[in-house]
């Protein structure tokens, strides 16, 4: 039978095709259903629920309006708390990359034996729960902890140095746990870029610091993209950390939020301000990505 | 424009000797290649005249002046790799201005010499291109470009041609070869392929798990091979083995199982000494008639292949010996015939066995 014969020519003939991107769809499914259910939905929510007018005896009272926005928008302890939010997502993502960078390079470019090992190590803060991570480093900073006992054992200070309950605890505490985040992505990166174009640039005469600002820092400018928005947007909105070791010193809008949300009861308020973190930090983004947006290009397709 | 002395270069990886400490001259001007089978050192030593692999011992001296403690950076070499290594976030004209901006030549004598190489590699059109907007020849072109317009003192290229298709491979050759003849640059150049080596080489160098086997011109190599380790790799060959007998003049006699044969040879081995006879089987002449020629024999054809310019025969000796000939197409022996060989003296050579 002719038609019968024809179907074996596989992808070719259109009932396949169609079947093929039925199957598609079929696995991308459950995924979408997760987005939906669980991000989608309970975002409206907080958008419906940030216009509500706040009460102290039930979620919100009846009726809607802007003032939960407008008061975020004009006090200065709100705005306060989202630059400080945008700064030390922003400042995390740079030490991230500093210090990260030279480890995705080894680790692209070693094949020693220990690789494996070197791997889990970078992986290792990610395998501790975030308030246990977060007691490890008190036992460290406090002004008891290891560190100021030590240097007062040791007689090189009087009273304890303050290296918690402010801005540099919390962004240690940051950095350390995200820059799996950021070495991850870069290690990528860097091992698709050819060993062969640094040794080329060298026999064309660059030095070693010459080869890196020119070939392999903007090759691996994709790594360093994806990281650094990775590592910014989850350092924007932690919240355990800065609580923790920030201990109500640092003021961060997430922080906030769940004052407002637990504390307070006023749940419309700390909607309107889940929503402002996250549109600072979606526009902080694509500023960023259109900044990006010249080098990537000439990386080409 | 620089002369290239090496001597006692060795390196080892690990316990592993990779190069066992050879010496080797290279003139001014001369392109020689380093031919050799996988794993036989070659790729090293041009790693180690680059910079990018320390020898464990040994010098290296470009007009005399050892370079082994200087970096990559400071030799002053151009380099074509396998894969062309061009910067991909870069076009065409900033791959070439590169070498020169590290060398701080100014702006309008970059543009001058990158426009001047790229007419030399006849890409003149191309500079605003990315290299993955250009073929697989261009981009070897640009290379070749990248390592030339620093204009430096050694020109080395590692298996320049290996990606490419049969047919650019063979355009290439040439197209290399006249580009080095006109720049007069020292070139070094590794491959494993040895009709590439035959074709673009003053002089080849054989090597074989870290050591030269043999240097010499493409005649030396292909008609008077130093063992029957570089017949071997480099062409076809069949190696009669037999019993030196004695001199006659140039010619040495040898006992083998297809009878005494004459032979040339390179120095002159006892009686009693064990050989081989190279022929190569472009050289054998077939006949259905007695030939007059001192090595000849009977044989039976037992396969055949239509190449083209040539047709290739398995001839069935007896005793157990094969012989392999190619012959012109215009006379053809059926398989299965009986037929005449003879090998020419003064187209063989004697190896030692």
């Amino acid at each position: 039978m002719a038609a019968g014969a024809l179907t074996t020519f596989g992808p070719a003939v259109p009932g396949d095709a169609a079947r093929a991107r039925a199957l598609r769809l079929l696995l991308i499914a459950p995924v979408v259903v997760l987005i939906v259910v669980f991000l989608v939905l309970p975002y409206l929510n907080i958008v419906v629920m940030s216009i509500r007018v706040p009460s102290t005896r039930a979620p919100y009272a009846p009726g809607f309006t802007p003032d939960n926005y407008l008061r975020a928008l004009t006090d200065s302890l709100y705005l306060g708390a989202l630059a400080r939010s945008l700064a030390i997502g922003a400042a995390t993502a740079f030490f991230c990359l500093v210090l990260g960078y030279p480890v995705a390079y080894h680790l692209a470019r070693t094949n020693a034996r220990f690789k494996g090992l070197l791997f889990a190590a970078v992986l290792s803060p990610l395998l501790v729960g975030v308030v246990i991570r977060s007691y490890g480093w008190i036992i460290i900073l406090a002004n008891n902890g290891i560190i100021n006992q030590t240097l007062r054992g040791l007689g090189w200070i009087d009273s304890p140095v303050r290296l918690m309950y402010n801005e540099f605890g919390v962004m240690l505490a940051l950095v350390h746990v995200f820059l799996p985040f950021m070495i991850l992505p870069l290690t990528g990166a860097i091992q698709s870029i050819d060993p062969n174009l640094e040794a080329a640039a060298r026999s064309l005469g660059a030095p070693r610091w010459r080869v890196f600002t020119r070939i392999v820092l903007p090759l691996s400018m994709p790594g360093i993209q994806s990281g650094t928005i990775l590592v910014f947007v989850l350092a924007v909105s932690a919240y355990v950390t800065p609580m923790l070791l920030g201990g109500g010193n640092v003021q961060t809008m997430a922080t906030l939020v769940v004052q407002q949300l637990v504390d307070a009861f006023l749940w419309p308020v700390g909607a309107a301000l889940a929503l402002i973190l996250s549109l600072a930090g979606a526009c902080s983004v694509a500023i960023y990505a259109r900044l990006t947006a010249r080098t990537m290009r000439r990386l080409g397709p | 424009m620089t002369r290239l002395s090496i001597s006692g270069l060795a390196k080892r990886f690990d316990k592993v000797a990779v190069l066992k400490g050879f010496d080797l001259e290279i003139a001014n001007g001369e392109l020689i290649s380093l031919l050799g089978p996988s794993g036989c050192g070659k790729t090293t030593t041009l790693r180690c005249i680059a910079g990018f692999e320390q020898p464990s011992s040994g010098r290296i001296e470009f007009d005399g002046a050892d370079v082994v403690r200087l970096p990559a950076e400071k030799r002053d070499i151009g380099m074509v790799f396998q894969n062309y290594a061009l910067f991909p976030h870069m076009t065409v004209a900033e791959n070439l201005a590169f070498g020169l901006e590290m060398r701080k030549v100014a702006k309008p004598e970059i543009e001058r010499r990158t426009a001047e190489v790229l007419k030399l590699v006849q890409l003149s059109d191309l500079g605003g291109r990315y290299p993955r907007q250009l073929s697989g020849g261009q981009q070897q072109r640009v290379a070749l470009a990248r390592a030339l317009v620093i204009e430096p003192k050694l020109l080395l290229l590692d298996e320049p041609l290996a990606n490419l298709d049969a047919k650019l491979r063979e355009e290439m050759r040439f197209f290399i070869r006249s580009l080095q003849r006109r720049v007069g640059i020292t070139t070094v150049y590794v491959t494993h392929d040895q009709a590439e080596a035959m074709v673009i080489s003053d002089r080849i160098v054989v090597m074989f798990g870290g050591e030269i086997a043999q240097i010499g011109s493409a005649g030396d190599v292909y008609d008077r091979p130093a063992s029957r380790q570089v017949a071997s790799f480099i062409g076809l060959s069949n190696f009669i083995d037999g019993t030196v007998d004695g001199m006659d003049g140039e010619y040495c006699n040898v006992d083998t199982r297809l009878g005494r044969m004459r032979c040339r040879a390179g120095g002159a081995p006892a009686k009693g000494t064990a050989a081989s006879i190279l022929a190569r089987p472009e050289v054998i002449v077939l006949s259905s008639t007695e030939p007059q020629d001192v090595n000849r024999a009977r044989a039976t054809v037992a396969e055949r292949y239509f190449l083209g310019n040539m047709i290739d025969y398995r001839l069935d000796c007896g005793d157990g010996v094969v012989m392999q000939t190619q012959q012109p197409p215009h006379k053809v022996f059926e398989v299965g015939a009986s037929v005449w060989f003879a090998i020419p003296a003064g187209q063989t050579w004697l190896l030692a066995r």
